[in-house]
């Protein structure tokens, strides 16, 4: 089951379901756009619902897929104008929305250049602000940056933060970046097999873990006297295997650093790199899954 | 020398790993082989003939007998089937119509005074009217009825040195219709089904394959218009392709419909679109409700072609039905592409009106109407 039971509510805010590929987001998303009708129960989306006012929905939302639905054989303003007419948009009243939505992602001067000619970046750009012709009261992006080198996606993200604060739009955001979770969305749910197993602000997320950093240990040598020692040393408060090493939770890493060199060190144990970090939003995801996002 | 090796190992466990593509190779050149080989060279059997008779008596019921019993063998005498199916008709005016609209393919004329001239052993013209817009049928049945003269004339077993005192007057009802103008509507048919499997239905299939199809269900758009933008775009393209091969085919392949040579009469003109209208509408509908339904684009693509083969060489536009094997011949009355080339026919060479046609078109709109029913329904489901 893609997407099993679970209860979720937006406000007027950038939304992010974080979770691996294969964890259902896409799934819900399918459903909020009204592309896949779920088999029990129902949500409202701007206000209309998802099975009986289907139609009431689509005329209030944008949706920017995963896979792009550009039409690469024809320009930028061609794209814009059919999707515009798709929604019943006046045609004085769209043109001027595609100049200045063409703007404000920087592709006005390629309006008449066709789309198999663009980078991926300005295709996704293309494609966000094309659903944005409508005046959508919420935006849904699918993986917006996926598979976009770094400096295209840096900029897409530039562009939907603008466009969030410039046009006050909801976004809800599907993606399995940390950093586009942590910086882009006020506030997430963590997908994982179908189910939300947290929701909250990035902060208040990371919050829920006790505790304050986390300590990555390697080793050239681990006895099992030593893990042992870690695992039940008072400062310490809960220690995750990973290839080469361990992830130490700990209350304050500053003083827990010199306490991990020496415990290990006594125990006949020998460290290769220790490192100090704070608390990520993969720490909590995997506190409350088990497993890691970058895996 | 071992890169060549890998790169035709590459390509032949490809290719054997796509047994549709494989089956499509060896399908198409048989199929090819079968309509085209039964279709072509075909002896001409049943052809309808309209008989009008003005002298009643033993040897115009004799020839008439003849002529109806007449067979056409093929193979060496096995296969033997009426040559001629016979129709009697009042007057010349009658059988003239009849003709005109499509209905025989020759009038044998047994004048006043026949059977009396032969009794009186003196010289008698029987006149055949042929419908030489049809240049096959009509070079097959001129002999065939003047063989039947020969019979009656040797059973009548004259007293005189020359064995027959029967002559007939062959006369073309039009003027000569050449073999490719005789081809001509076929391939402007052929225009329209060629965009109906490449640019109608299909582009929906890759669509939804790169999931466009998506695109539009997020929108306000119902599935009713984006079918009908589809059926409308379709047919606008199968008709720019039909409508540029109809102006070839006169301007450069020498092809001179009655219709636009020495005059051209509007009404006729505009018969002939309505033709092309109504055969893109039907083919665009059939080949889209298919494509919605097809699991992949590759399938579709590589069924299409045998569909193809199989509506034009049962059309008739290349050869006539009457010459073709019954199985053909019962294939080509449920095909759409036979009424769109009969009519076009009609319209191209005789100058026929809308009453001519009025049974192609009866046809083609309840194809067409039943297509497009298929078409929403199926996009309803399929996409």
């Amino acid at each position: 089951m893609a997407v099993d039971h679970l209860n979720l509510k937006i406000g007027h805010e950038v939304f992010g379901l974080l979770g691996p590929n294969g964890a259902g987001k896409t799934t819900l998303q399918r459903m909020l756009v009204t592309v896949l009708a779920p088999t029990e129960g129902t949500a409202t989306v701007a206000g209309a619902d998802i099975v009986h006012e289907a139609d009431k929905v689509r005329e209030r939302i944008g949706v920017v897929t995963q896979a792009s639905t550009l039409d690469i054989e024809l320009t930028a303003l061609q794209n814009m104008n059919l999707y515009g007419m798709y929604y019943g948009i006046p045609r004085k009243e769209r043109q001027e929305k595609i100049s200045e939505l063409l703007k404000v992602v920087g592709l006005a001067d390629r309006a008449k250049i066709r789309v198999a000619g663009y980078s991926g970046g300005m295709k996704r750009r293309l494609e966000i602000v094309r659903a944005l012709v409508s005046d959508p009261q919420i935006l849904f992006l699918d993986e917006p940056t996926t598979g976009l080198d770094p400096q295209a996606r840096a900029a897409v993200l530039e562009y939907v933060e603008k466009i969030h604060k410039e046009h006050g739009i909801t976004l809800v955001i599907t993606t399995h970046y940390l950093d586009e979770a942590e910086n882009l969305c006020d506030r997430l749910a963590i997908v994982d097999r179908g189910k939300i197993v947290a929701e909250g602000s990035p902060t208040e997320l990371k919050r829920k873990i006790s505790g304050g950093d986390i300590i990555e240990a390697d080793f050239s040598s681990l006895p099992d006297t030593a893990l042992q020692a870690l695992q039940s040393a008072d400062f310490v408060l809960s220690v995750k295997k990973r290839p080469g090493g361990l992830t130490i939770l700990v209350k304050n890493g500053a003083e827990a650093v010199p306490k991990v060199v020496s415990l290990v060190d006594s125990k006949g144990g020998k460290l290769r790199t220790i490192t100090l970090r704070e608390l990520t939003l993969d720490d909590v995801f995997l506190e409350v899954t088990g497993r890691s996002l970058r895996e | 020398m071992k890169g060549a090796l890998a790169v035709c190992l590459r390509d032949i466990q490809k290719f054997l790993g796509q047994p549709v593509l494989m089956v499509s190779t060896i399908v198409g050149p048989f199929l090819t082989l079968i309509l085209l080989g039964s279709a072509f060279g075909g002896a001409i059997t049943h052809a309808p003939i309209a008989i009008v008779q003005d002298s009643y008596g033993p040897y115009s019921s004799d020839f008439i007998g003849i002529l109806r019993n007449q067979q056409t063998c093929q193979f060496g005498g096995i296969n033997c089937q009426n040559s001629f199916q016979l129709t009697n008709v009042p007057d010349l005016d009658t059988a003239r119509r009849m003709l005109h609209e499509g209905l025989v393919k020759a009038i044998v004329y047994v004048p006043l005074g026949f059977d009396d001239s032969l009794a009186a052993n003196s010289k008698v013209t029987v006149t055949i009217t042929l419908d030489n817009t049809d240049p096959l049928s009509a070079a097959a049945i001129g002999p065939e009825v003047a063989q039947a003269g020969q019979q009656l004339s040797s059973l009548i077993q004259t007293s005189s040195a020359d064995n027959s005192n029967m002559t007939f007057d062959l006369e073309d009802a039009y003027r000569d219709v050449l073999y490719i103008e005789f081809m001509a509507p076929g391939t402007f048919v052929q225009a329209i089904m060629f965009v109906s499997i490449i640019a109608g239905g299909v582009q929906l299939v890759v669509d939804k394959e790169r999931g466009i199809i998506e695109g539009y269900l997020v929108t306000p758009l119902k599935k009713y218009e984006i079918v009908l933008g589809v059926l409308l775009s379709g047919v606008f393209k199968a008709l720019f392709s039909a409508v540029t091969v109809f102006i070839l085919a006169v301007t450069i392949a020498g092809v001179r419909p009655m219709s636009i040579f020495p005059n051209p009469n509007v009404s006729e003109i505009a018969l002939i679109f309505v033709t092309l209208l109504l055969t893109a509408l039907g083919l665009i509908a059939m080949m889209t409700a298919y494509a919605v339904r097809s699991t992949s684009a590759d399938l579709y693509r590589v069924t299409c072609f045998p569909i193809n083969l199989i509506l034009y060489y049962t059309s008739g536009a290349i050869y006539p039905l009457n010459g073709m094997p019954v199985w053909m011949q019962e294939v080509s009355v449920i095909n759409p592409e036979t009424y769109s080339v009969e009519a076009l026919r009609l319209l191209m060479y005789k100058g026929a009106n809308l009453q001519a046609v009025i049974g192609d078109f009866t046809f083609l709109g309840i194809f067409t109407g039943l297509m497009l029913v298929l078409a929403i329904v199926a996009f309803r489901r399929g996409i």
